[in-house]
């Protein structure tokens, strides 16, 4: 407490002793007054809990005289019933043992009938030989704690109702998201007469829909038709055309199987569907297999729109990329040329599409250094012979072997014709 | 240093964008966004200048095709110049090296 601004003159005793008096005045004219008026309710109670003296304090926030609780109201009798309970059970127990208890929350039941949270402090007054002669109380207001408490309560089960909603929303979405991804992709091939077949794709954010896409289905007696491609972008977007993609090109082969006619009318729909605005294209490799029954042969006839080239493996150990060179992006011009290609795959031999996501891995520090072509073509040449299956495996194997190299989806399909005398067994 | 800049500046025979760093998912609404707010005159030629690109991915391309958009909705040409040879493999590949006319640099592109 600082007494600076008092401006006394230290050579003046009266004055001095004058403003002492003063200042003690301002400081506190007596230890009953402080009692009664403190900010906190005190209260003396017998050991029975009769009570023998109360602060008026306390007196006001029951809103009580006190000549009606002095000598005639217990300690208790100002509780609510489960202040009550609680001090019978806890508090008068544990300051029994203890002789003293601190801090403990408890309602006081005001004459109106309104309850007022308090934190209750006790100690026990024992007399020269140890007797214990009376238990001294203060009650604390704790109101404003409680609002504080209870806003925090609120807010936490506020938090936890926004976290449950958003827990819930979140499996909403990933099932929305399968569901629409599982409708992007086949779940299984069909079996192929005299043919084998292994799909595999890989994502690479599980939480984006993909813009990659493949399917294989049987197109009359005789025929397979098969596709593979990659939608520009990523997200809902992307998986939109890709749906169209997917749903355009079966139909269209049902109406022409010819693999250029096909690409012509997907490339007539995206292009009509998105010429406005964002431009929103494909490239896709588009094929019929024709397995003659007698030779064990499978003619193919594919085209290819913009898409990097399949690769033919070979059951003498070879493997090539078959050209399509010149064959546009699906979609960015209202006419487009395709590419087409015809091969024989014979016992042994198996033909891969794969997206760039393969070949676009990173496989160094730049983002230049990618795996590409080349050493696609050499990795195929060491699975030629083997059975579609195993080439899968090895690929699927590559793929892990890139970890955060892979930046973009990758969807592979290998369509092979099984020999006798593959590396493999079936 | 942002990883795609782009100078613009004005030839005769219209106006000549140079992309400079990398054009790829990130960067590509860059020049998405330039594109639409460029003036071009029915007749103009616009040029990519992609001598000093270091990296397009298929954000990149998608960007280059909506340029190619932007020009012809304005009745004017487009033109790419010095396309380096990683991005030229790409547009072999998906066969856009028959729809941009392709110039080994700027200075041959903004010939009339």
């Amino acid at each position: 407490m600082c007494r600076t601004g008092q401006q006394s003159d230290p050579h003046d005793a009266d004055d001095e002793k004058t403003s002492d008096a003063a200042f003690a005045a301002l400081l506190e004219d007596s230890a009953e007054e402080l009692y009664e008026c403190a900010p906190c309710g005190y209260l003396s109670t017998l050991m029975d809990g009769t009570i023998a003296k109360i602060n008026t304090t306390l007196l006001d926030w029951l809103g009580l005289n006190r000549e009606a609780v002095v000598g005639r109201m217990r300690f208790t009798d100002l509780l609510t019933v489960g202040g009550r309970l609680y001090h019978e059970t806890h508090f008068a127990p544990l300051l029994r043992m203890q002789g003293e208890i601190g801090g403990v929350a408890l309602e006081i039941r005001k004459a109106d009938g309104v309850r007022m949270p308090v934190l209750a402090s006790s100690v026990v007054k024992h007399g020269a030989t140890g007797e214990p002669l009376l238990i001294r109380t203060t009650l604390f207001d704790a109101r404003d704690r409680r609002a504080y408490e209870e806003e925090l309560l609120r807010a936490r089960r506020a938090a936890e109702e926004a976290q449950r909603q958003a827990e819930a929303d979140r499996a909403r979405l990933q099932d929305a998201l399968a569901a629409l991804q599982s409708s992007l992709l086949p779940d299984t091939l069909p079996p192929i007469p005299g043919m084998e077949s292994a799909a595999h794709y890989r994502t690479a954010s599980p939480d984006r829909l993909g813009g990659d896409f493949y399917d294989v289905f049987r197109l009359d007696a005789a025929r397979f038709v098969f596709f593979l491609g990659d939608v520009c972008g990523k997200g809902p977007q992307a998986a939109a055309v890709t749906s169209l993609t997917r749903y355009t090109l079966r139909a269209a082969a049902l109406h022409d199987p010819d693999p250029a006619s096909a690409l012509t009318t997907l490339n007539r729909v995206l292009h009509e569907r998105y010429s406005s605005g964002d431009p929103r294209y494909c490239t896709a490799i588009f094929g019929t297999l024709e397995p003659d029954p007698v030779t064990g042969q499978v003619t193919v006839h594919l085209a290819s729109g913009g898409h990097p080239p399949a690769l033919v493996l070979r059951a003498d150990g070879t493997a090539d990329f078959l050209p399509t060179p010149g064959g546009l992006l699906v979609g960015i011009l209202p006419t487009a040329r395709f590419t087409p290609a015809t091969i024989t795959l014979g016992p042994g031999d198996t033909l891969l599409l794969y997206t760039d996501g393969l070949t676009e891995a990173r496989t160094g520090e730049s983002r230049t250094d990618l795996y590409g072509d080349e050493a696609l073509r050499a990795f195929a040449t060491d699975q030629a012979g083997r059975y579609p299956q195993a080439v899968m495996k090895a690929l699927t194997g590559l793929l892990d072997s890139f970890g955060d190299g892979l930046d973009d989806d990758t969807a592979l399909l290998a369509l092979g014709v099984p020999a006798s005398g593959s590396r493999e067994p079936a | 240093m942002s990883p795609l800049n782009i100078e613009v500046r004005d030839a005769p025979i219209g106006p000549v964008l140079e992309v400079i760093g990398e054009l790829d998912y990130d960067t590509s609404a860059e020049l998405r966004h330039l594109l639409a707010a460029l003036p071009l005159k029915p007749g103009q030629r616009l040029v990519l200048d992609l001598a000093r690109m270091e990296f397009c991915d298929s954000s990149g391309i998608s960007a280059l095709i909506a340029a190619r958009n932007h020009a012809q909705s304005a009745g004017a040409d487009i033109a790419l110049a010095a396309v380096p040879a990683n991005t030229l493999r790409v547009l072999r590949v998906v066969g856009l090296d028959q729809v941009f006319p392709l110039h080994p640099v700027a200075e041959s592109a903004i010939e009339p």
